[in-house]
Formats: C-alpha cells, sequence, structure tokens
C-alpha cells in the first residue's frame, strides 16, 4: 500500500515510503523528524500546521502527503540559517508576540508567506492573513504588531528568502 | 484526527478521471483543494474505498473568458486565484465578495471552487467526531432513522453552507457536469436539492468539470453580503447574493439568493418581482425585505431559531438592495 514518495523540504531531498492516508503533516513530524510544525485541531480552523508550499501557506493537516512531489516545502525549520533568526521570528521575540510558543511556528510561516508576497501589507491585510491562526494565550494584538514591524525593515536590505 | 484508509489515484488527464470516477463510482471521491472532503473523511462521516485527485489536472486549471460572452472557470481552480482575478473582480462583484468570505486565507489557498459548489451540507449533529457521535442513536445522514437538529422530522435537515453559491445562482451561473461519455450543463439554481443528505443533482460518476458565467451586457450590477460569528474562518449564519439589471424603462432582472439558512440555497422571487414592478426606491427595498420575511420557509433549531432566520432575510435583502442602489447611482454620477 505505502508508495515512494520524494520530498523537497527546505531545499533538502527526502525519500520516504508512505501511505496515501498519510497527511504532510504526520509525515514531517513523524518520518522526517521536523517537529517545529505542530498539530492542533487536524480540521483547518487553527493554523498552528501552517507551511509554505510553492510560496503559499498551506495546512499541512489537510494536505495529503501524496499531492506533495515535486513542490518546495519550507517548514519553520528552514527559515533560519545557523546562528542567525528570520526578521519575522526576531520581531516576534523582540515584539513579545510569544507566550506558550504553539502556535507561533503557524502563524511565523503564514507572515512569511504574506511579506514575501506583500512586503508592505496595510492592517487589514496583515488581519486578512492571518485570520486563520490562532493564538489562545498572548492575543492577537501582539502578533499584528510583529508582523508590522516584520515588514519595515524590507528598505534596510532584510531578505525574507528561506535561510537568510 | 487521523484519516482513515484509502487507495488514492492521480489520474493526469479529466478523459482518466472520468474512467476512474465510472469504474470505482459510488464508493469513490473526488478530491481537489480537500479543506471539505478530507475533514469529513477525518470525522467519519465519509468513507470512500478511493480518492481520486484532480489537482493540477489542466484541463480542470484555466479561467477562460469572452468566448460567447462567457467567463469560464475550471473546476480545479482555486479560491485564493479567482479572490485575486481582476478580472472576475470586475465582472462578477457578488461573485468575488462570495469567494474573499470563505474560511481563511489559508483555506482559500487550498480549496478549489468546485469543492465549494459541491461543499457537503453540515449540521451540529453531523459534522463531530465519530466518538462524539457515537453518544447518540444514528441520524438520518449517518443512516440511522431520526433527526437530532428537528425531532420527529422524517429527513435530513443540514444545511448548505456555501457562500459561492448564491452568488452564482443570483449571476445566473451554470455548472457543467460530466461523466464517462456524457455532458451536462445545468443552471446553478437547478444544480441543488431540498434535501440535507443528496444535497446536489450529481449521480454516481459524475463530477462538476466547470463553471460558465455569462458576462450580462454593463447594465447590472451585483453585491454579496455574509453574516458569520466571525469575519474569519466561520461558515455562514446566513448569506445574501442580490444581482440586478436595469435597462432604458428602469429594472429588467433581480435575483436575490439567501444562503446558508436550509438545506437548499433561497430564490426570492416574490422580493424580486416587487422590486421589478415598482423600481428600486427606498421604500420598495422596505417593502420587498418585509416580503422576503414570509418568503423563507425556515426551520428552528439549525444553528440559530426560525424567528433569527426570517428576520436575518430581512435584514439581507435591505441591506443587499440598499448596496446596489448606491452602486447604480455611483455610476451615473
Amino acid at each position: 500500500m505505502k508508495k515512494l514518495l520524494s520530498l523537497t523540504v527546505n531545499g533538502d531531498m527526502y525519500e520516504v515510503a508512505v501511505s496515501p492516508w498519510k497527511t504532510l503533516l504526520d509525515v514531517l513530524r513523524d518520518d522526517l523528524g521536523l517537529m517545529g510544525t505542530k498539530r492542533g485541531c487536524g480540521i483547518g480552523t487553527c493554523g498552528v500546521c501552517t507551511v509554505i508550499i510553492d510560496g503559499k501557506a498551506i495546512l499541512s493537516c489537510l494536505t495529503l502527503a501524496l499531492e506533495c512531489e515535486g513542490k518546495a516545502i519550507t517548514t519553520i525549520e528552514g527559515i533560519s540559517s545557523e546562528g542567525s533568526l528570520h526578521p519575522v521570528q526576531k520581531s516576534f521575540i523582540e515584539n513579545g508576540a510569544i507566550q506558550c510558543g504553539y502556535c507561533s511556528p503557524g502563524i511565523i510561516m503564514t507572515a512569511k508567506a504574506l511579506l514575501d508576497e506583500n512586503p508592505r501589507p496595510s492592517d487589514d491585510e496583515i488581519k486578512e492573513a492571518l485570520a486563520g491562526t490562532f493564538c489562545r494565550c498572548t492575543g492577537h494584538v501582539k502578533i499584528m504588531e510583529a508582523v508590522k514591524k516584520a515588514a519595515q525593515p524590507a528598505g534596510e536590505g532584510e531578505s525574507h528568502a528561506p535561510g537568510k | 484526527m487521523r484519516l482513515p484508509r484509502f487507495e488514492f489515484l492521480k489520474p493526469v488527464s479529466l478523459e482518466e478521471s472520468l474512467g476512474l470516477l465510472e469504474k470505482y463510482g459510488g464508493k469513490t471521491r473526488v478530491l481537489a483543494g480537500g479543506t471539505d472532503l478530507l475533514v469529513n473523511m477525518k470525522y467519519g462521516v465519509l468513507r470512500p474505498e478511493t480518492v481520486i485527485s484532480i489537482k493540477g489536472i489542466p484541463d480542470l486549471c484555466s479561467i477562460l473568458s469572452g468566448r460567447d460572452r462567457q467567463t469560464i472557470i475550471g473546476a480545479s481552480v482555486s479560491l485564493s486565484e479567482l479572490a485575486g482575478n481582476s478580472l472576475i473582480a470586475g465582472k462578477f462583484p457578488a461573485f468575488q465578495l462570495a469567494v474573499r468570505s470563505v474560511a481563511s486565507k489559508h483555506i482559500r489557498n487550498m480549496a478549489s471552487i468546485g469543492g465549494n459548489i459541491c461543499l457537503d451540507t453540515r449540521c451540529w449533529y453531523y459534522n463531530q467526531s465519530k466518538l462524539w457521535r457515537d453518544a447518540r442513536e444514528l441520524c438520518h445522514r449517518t443512516g440511522g432513522k431520526v433527526c437530532h437538529a428537528i425531532k420527529g422530522s422524517t429527513r435530513c435537515h443540514a444545511i448548505n453552507s456555501s457562500d459561492t453559491v448564491p452568488a452564482l445562482i443570483a449571476l445566473d451561473a451554470k455548472i457543467e457536469v460530466m461523466k464517462k461519455g456524457q455532458k451536462r450543463l445545468i443552471p446553478a439554481k437547478e444544480f441543488y436539492r431540498d434535501d440535507g443528505i443528496r444535497h446536489t443533482v450529481l449521480e454516481p460518476g459524475e463530477m462538476v468539470t466547470s463553471i460558465q458565467l455569462p458576462e450580462g451586457n454593463g447594465n447590472s450590477q451585483s453585491t454579496f453580503i455574509k453574516v458569520s460569528m466571525r469575519k474569519g474562518i466561520d461558515f455562514a449564519t446566513g448569506s445574501i447574493a442580490a444581482a440586478l439589471s436595469v435597462n432604458g424603462k428602469g429594472v429588467s432582472g433581480v435575483r436575490l439568493v439567501v444562503g446558508s439558512i436550509a438545506s437548499a440555497p433561497a430564490l426570492l422571487d416574490k422580493a424580486s418581482q416587487l422590486i421589478i414592478e415598482s423600481g428600486l426606491t427606498e421604500k420598495s427595498i422596505e417593502k420587498a425585505a418585509e416580503i422576503a420575511r414570509s418568503e423563507v420557509g425556515t426551520l428552528t433549531n439549525l444553528f440559530t431559531t426560525a424567528g433569527y432566520k426570517r428576520h436575518l432575510t430581512q435584514v439581507l435583502v435591505k441591506r443587499a438592495l440598499s448596496e446596489i442602489k448606491e452602486k447604480i447611482g455611483r455610476t451615473k454620477k
């Protein structure tokens, strides 16, 4: 029943044998050991499992792993390079947008997808992009501030590209 | 929640998909975005033996415009692509507003228009995990003989909560449906049945392949309004799509469609007729809204009470028509 699948995650190629009913989230966590992407509601309402596929914020809990062949997948593990966090991650820390941290990977990936597509989003555009995510401890005001601040240094030459 | 076991089929062409659909018939499901199907499979309310993925089939991924004054949208086109398409926004405002109101950006990035048209019906007692449902007797929808939502009912009353459907009906869209060796073109308003279980006219082996939207003659206006608990994620508590066309003499056509309050979208013919007869004035809008109230044969207990649904319908009709009146006023200036 298992099918051999080659996945490109954070620029690395993986070959895994997966059952058709495994979601991308299952494979990332259980087969590839990439635990940064979290499991939440499982039905697409909380956003903690968000990864970026071909530039778009996608819910890995509702994506079959077999549908991901040949696509560029980026997870939270792939946006920082050794010793240096991604500007969105830095901004979340500096602006107190993290408490327990469970929702952070999903929200950071959502914010990154937004800023890659639209480096200077309006408040409404940020709200629209973040509407599919949930934070149950710090609230969304700090998160909004963090995303807004992360959007600003674009002019200072900082890049939102993976690993930079 | 984990997915149940199934066999996964990935055809590369429309022809191959239709062949597989015929072969597996009622024991299969078509997968495009997966945001509705996979959720219901996780809940265990749908248990197909095979899943046919139509994601990425070239014939189903395009938006074509201009031919015979029609815009044709492939069933696999994502809601994000439609939301960001300036042609759709310009020609079909109600449809674009409806697409943009669906769930969240994440879900719109994944979900297909074909999937939203076929969106499974919803009920408080049906869209729940197996563990939750096991605490009660099986209902009509899950193979039993009772309705938990409306006590004593002999049928299922699950709600059609698609946001795009009212807009497509208001804009007089047609839905192209194919099975092996056969093609049907069904007006959107005839595509739905007032039944919580078999809520579309799709037969086993058939699938939605495209949507055809007539482009009109530039003398029409449309809008869409959705009311929900939260602006993001939530399904509608009620929604309305309104389309209105004018000619030299006055209002020549009106379509008002209310969604998410019953098993099928409700066309408000009497309210629409009134606007055609007496024109679009503040007074006629008030009156049409009053008529609409009694035109929806709503039932209590499905998420909200019948009284609330009637009131909501009245408010939505008034808001939608007022918005259109304002839009027409603006274009005249």
